[in-house]
């Protein structure tokens, strides 16, 4: 019915009409998740060099003790990680969430010291405020419409100065619970690798679902998204709530393998989860790369720690060595883009 | 009348005779000579910082330069290992400076104009690649860091209780003020930004103009880094580190619009002398840290907003 109604409407549309511009000459359209895939594929691909480097340098790095130990590292840049890939992929960017860190942790430490409240209420009180900072970003950037490199910039100081408030010197404990949990293991499996695994079910649903086509749209134009009639200002929003409910798993997990507070413990993760998201081949532009790739980035800067140690490497070629990688990403980037284009 | 009543330069200005009244109100000798001098050495750097984000952010394409930080520390860092007492090894410290530098901005400028990536995700791997060689030059070379007794005497001393260094920034200040308000250069730099289009269509060169400022960023952030090895006594890993956002954060202060096409530096100038008053003031009332981080990132994000509506015409304080 519909396509009468198309076909009285356009006549000259006819698939036959020599009027029609040759189909030869356009790409055939990969469909939205394997070119999503692709894009990650130099990540992927730089983890398993990372990888093959590590099994060289380390015999038993693929023992239980030696993966569950990776893993309990890896948990908290993950979890960091995906959280910058939300908000990236919705097409912003948010330099607050190594000082949410630090927030969260020192919320962690510092408030049953303060207030004398219990494991639970500690740790309720310090996902409110994590998600809080969550909103006050999405609101700055979704519906003031603000620049988030400086909007988050002015937050992550004001994060930073409240974790500052809560714990003016390092110190403290966090909750004994946490740090016992996180120590755990069921088997083989580090049940650190619970919030990662919530966090990556979370989003695989999400992304299936209205609420993710509806975000990486939004990154990819957001104003044909809004010309559409979709509320593109509450999607940033949400992004910003769902990334710092990352931010939130993140916290937990360095809280509970350090074990005290310390206001700075978090900053240097915003630019590590930049870089990782960089790896990971999801655009900063918004709208382009998947969670796999950021992943794999975050994967790759904590096992390039590994080969800078195993090999024998002073400690002092690690940075030189995470900016190689960074550059090599770039490059990786850009004949991606050249080869769509 | 109007215009000059309405204009970021006068906000500024009149928030900086605010807090300094303010401040000699409520802590007795905040204004007096030293202390002033002092400020006035701190608001310097970040002033001369603030050129080069202020280029950059001008020349439009979400133009952000952080790699100042690293060539900084690598202009400083080579400054220093070259400089010997003479005054010819000082100009050999900065010409070298200058020149490593310029490298790393043409690398930014290109990558970003023709590899097309993102100014933030090329300066900050930029950066993150120079600091990281630094770490291993400065553990591998042991080179001389310290500053030479003309050096130190050039970025620290003073003439009649003015700063030498003050005496640059004001002529730094003056020709970028030139340059961008009443140059052809800088017309065309302003044209590239607000509509890169419009000024490729007019016969603008945009990349070239790109590629320049970029250069031009990172030259002037290497040779503030001597500067700075003077000023501090000593080049160090890390010297230019505390510079890259403050940088950035100066230039919005001060009205740079970060879509490019829109700043001027006298009030970037202002917003540098602000917001040394204001981290002073809050110091001299002995409000830790806490406090001082959340009132600078409520200030920032005051300012945020004012760009905001300005750029809506609703309020003219642009």
């Amino acid at each position: 019915m519909k396509a009468h109604l198309a076909e009285a409407l356009h006549p000259s549309r006819d698939p036959a009409d020599p009027a029609d511009p040759p189909a030869r000459n356009r790409r055939p359209c990969l469909p939205a998740s394997v070119s999503r895939a692709a894009s990650a594929l130099p990540g992927v691909l730089m983890l398993l060099i990372v990888i093959g480097l590590n099994a060289h340098l380390q015999p038993d790095f693929f023992s239980a003790d030696s993966l569950s130990s990776n893993l309990q590292n890896a948990a908290p840049v993950i979890l960091i990680c995906m959280a910058q890939a939300v908000v990236v992929l919705a097409g912003e960017l948010d330099l607050s969430v190594g000082a949410g860190i630090s927030l969260v942790n020192c919320a962690l430490a510092g408030l049953p010291v303060l207030t004398g409240w219990d494991t639970g209420a500690t740790c309720l009180v310090a996902l409110a405020a994590a998600l809080a900072a969550g909103v006050c970003n999405g609101v700055l950037v979704g519906y003031l419409r603000q620049s988030a490199l400086i909007a988050t910039f002015a937050t992550s100081a004001i994060w930073f100065g409240v974790a500052l408030l809560l714990m003016p010197q390092p110190g403290g404990t966090v909750p004994e619970v946490l740090g016992d949990w996180f120590a755990m293991r069921v088997g083989p499996v580090p049940l650190a690798a619970v919030p990662v695994v919530a966090a990556v079910a979370l989003w695989a649903v999400l992304q299936r679902h209205r609420f993710g086509r509806r975000l990486i749209a939004t990154g990819s134009s957001t104003e044909a998204v809004f010309k559409s009639g979709i509320d593109t200002r509450r999607i940033k929003l949400l992004a910003y709530v769902l990334a710092w409910l990352f931010v939130f798993g993140a916290a937990l997990c360095i809280s509970a393998e350090t074990a005290s507070g310390d206001a700075r413990l978090g900053l240097p993760y915003t630019l590590n989860s930049v870089a990782a998201v960089v790896i990971g081949g999801i655009s900063l532009a918004g709208g382009r790369g998947s969670m796999i790739g950021a992943i794999s980035g975050a994967l790759v800067l904590v096992l390039i720690g590994n080969v800078v140690y195993f090999a024998g490497i002073p400690s002092n070629y690690q940075e030189l060595f995470k900016g190689a990688v960074i550059v090599v990403a770039l490059g990786f980037t850009f004949i991606g883009a050249r080869r769509s284009a | 009348m109007k215009e000059m009543l309405n204009s970021r330069r006068t906000l500024l200005l009149a928030l900086v005779v605010l807090l300094l009244v303010g401040g000699q109100l409520v802590v007795p000798g905040f204004t007096n000579a030293s202390q002033f001098a002092n400020q006035l050495k701190i608001a310097t750097f970040l002033g001369l910082f603030g050129i080069s984000q202020t280029l950059v952010m001008m020349a439009g394409g979400q133009g952000l330069d952080l790699s100042v930080g690293a060539a900084a520390t690598l202009g400083g860092m080579v400054g220093a290992a070259l400089i010997d007492q003479g005054s010819a090894g000082l100009l050999l410290a900065f010409g070298a400076a200058a020149l490593c530098g310029a490298v790393i901005g043409a690398i930014n400028g290109v990558g970003i104009t023709l590899f097309k990536v993102p100014p933030l995700v090329m300066t900050l791997a930029m950066g993150s690649l120079v600091d990281g060689a630094l770490i291993v030059w400065s553990s591998v070379m042991h080179v001389n860091t310290a500053a030479s007794p003309t050096l130190v005497a050039l970025a620290g001393g003073g003439v009649a209780g003015v700063p030498t260094i003050a005496a640059f920034w004001l002529a730094a200040a003056s020709l970028v003020w030139w340059f961008v308000d009443h140059s052809a250069w800088g017309r065309r730099l302003m044209a590239t930004g607000a509509n890169p289009t419009a000024a490729r269509l007019t016969g603008g060169r945009v990349r070239h103009v790109r590629i320049a400022v970029y250069v031009a960023s990172a030259t002037i952030a290497s040779l503030v880094g001597v500067l700075l090895v003077g000023y501090v006594g000593q080049a160090f890993l890390g010297l230019g580190t505390s510079y890259v956002l403050t940088s950035v954060v100066v230039a919005v202060i001060g009205g740079v619009s970060l879509a490019g096409g829109r700043g001027d530096y006298v009030a970037v100038a202002i917003a540098a002398i602000f917001l040394t008053v204001l981290t002073s003031l809050l110091t001299a009332l002995q409000i830790g840290e806490a406090g001082r981080q959340c009132i600078f990132g409520a200030t920032l994000l005051a300012f945020l907003a004012i760009n905001g509506w300005s750029v809506k015409g609703r309020l003219s304080i642009g």
